[in-house]
């Protein structure tokens, strides 16, 4: 053994002793791992809800022109995307640092969390819950930006009767009905 | 402390937890020498796998509620040491060569055989001579003897990445050894 080798275990152990380290309480970590399984789920019933929400507008009006796209880049919640990234980055470091989960390949979850989000979201677009958001609940609004029937009267709100086409400068238009 | 060192690791760990602090040091007294190893076979530099090896027992301390007992504490420690000397890497940029007096006490009687030691120090200046990406496997498994689950679980690769490092890494080391001689 090395002879000029700091005798690691007693200068521990004497800050142990001193108490000038401590062990973190257990509940720290069983919130924290609560918080993160909470934050993987939301981050995925987000990102469903913005591939959905894409699907959604991509079907009712084709492929994007320049004005939908505009429309899009315009009112797409950013904040989302950033919230998943950090989320998931987080999420990923705290699980490297401190769970055991050694055996994980974090490449594959991250693939097949992707992969997941793309088939719900085409799931929920294909089986018909755009129908319902579109009509209630608290994405009304911003579906309603993307199916193509223009601004949203919240007095009529569930009606059959969506358009609100602007008359010539007179801030009003025709309302029709399907 | 008879029966304790009977015990194994994961069972130790719980009774730490349970406000038996002193057995920490159980703990670290089975896996100093070892990991002092594994730290300076990354670091190539005594005094700083010493530093890397103390921060790692001081954070599986603070961290000892976080870890699984189910899980093998072995593994866990590596792992820590890992993420330290890697830290430590980055942080120098610059790897520093092995010096000729710098040895790490390997448990087994240094008096034996000047062979070994020669061939010893012809295996250490090959290891020295190769990438990490195939050091690092190779030293868990010829020197720590782990097998490819652990260095799996050490290095979070998977089995199958880490039995091809290791073959590549035996081809290598054969090639290096060849044109040092």
């Amino acid at each position: 053994m090395s002879k000029n080798k700091i005798d690691i275990t007693k200068e521990v152990m004497s800050k142990i002793e001193r108490g000038q380290l401590k062990m973190r309480p257990k509940w720290m970590f069983v919130v924290g791992s609560v918080a993160l399984v909470l934050g993987v789920i939301g981050t995925y019933v987000l990102s469903v809800f913005l591939v959905s929400l894409i699907s959604f507008s991509l079907r009712t009006h084709g492929l994007m022109g320049a004005i939908r796209y505009q429309q899009l880049l315009d009112n797409f919640p950013l904040w989302a995307v950033g919230l998943a990234i950090v989320g998931t980055v987080t999420g990923i470091v705290l699980l490297k640092r401190f769970e055991f989960s050694y055996k994980n390949n974090f490449v594959l979850i991250v693939l097949v969390f992707i992969v997941a989000v793309l088939i719900s979201g085409w799931l929920a677009d294909y089986l018909g819950f755009d129908k319902v958001w579109v009509k209630q609940g608290q994405m009304r609004r911003l579906y309603q930006q993307y199916d193509g029937r223009g601004k949203v009267l919240p007095w009529r709100s569930g009606d059959d009767i969506y358009n609100f086409r602007r008359g010539n400068g007179q801030g009003r238009g025709s309302v029709y009905t399907k | 402390m008879d029966t304790l060192t009977n015990l194994t690791d994961e069972k130790v760990v719980e009774l730490v937890r349970k406000d038996n602090k002193e057995y920490y040091a159980e703990l670290m007294e089975r896996y100093q020498i070892k990991l002092l190893r594994y730290a300076g076979n990354i670091l190539r530099d005594e005094h700083n796998a010493a530093d890397v090896v103390q921060n790692a027992f001081i954070k599986a301390y603070v961290n000892l509620n976080g870890f699984n007992v189910n899980k093998k504490f072995s593994s866990w420690i590596y792992r820590i040491v890992h993420n330290e000397a890697m830290n430590e890497v980055l942080k120098n940029r610059k790897q520093i060569p092995i010096g000729e007096d710098v040895e790490f006490d390997s448990g087994v009687d240094i008096e034996e055989d000047f062979i070994k030691k020669e061939m010893m120090e012809n295996t250490h200046s090959c290891l020295n001579k190769m990438p990490g990406i195939y050091r690092e496997p190779l030293v868990l498994y010829y020197l720590e003897e782990k097998n490819y689950t652990e260095i799996s679980d050490i290095l979070r690769l998977p089995v199958g990445t880490v039995g091809t490092r290791i073959n590549r890494a035996k081809i290598l080391m054969k090639s290096i050894c060849q044109k040092i001689k």
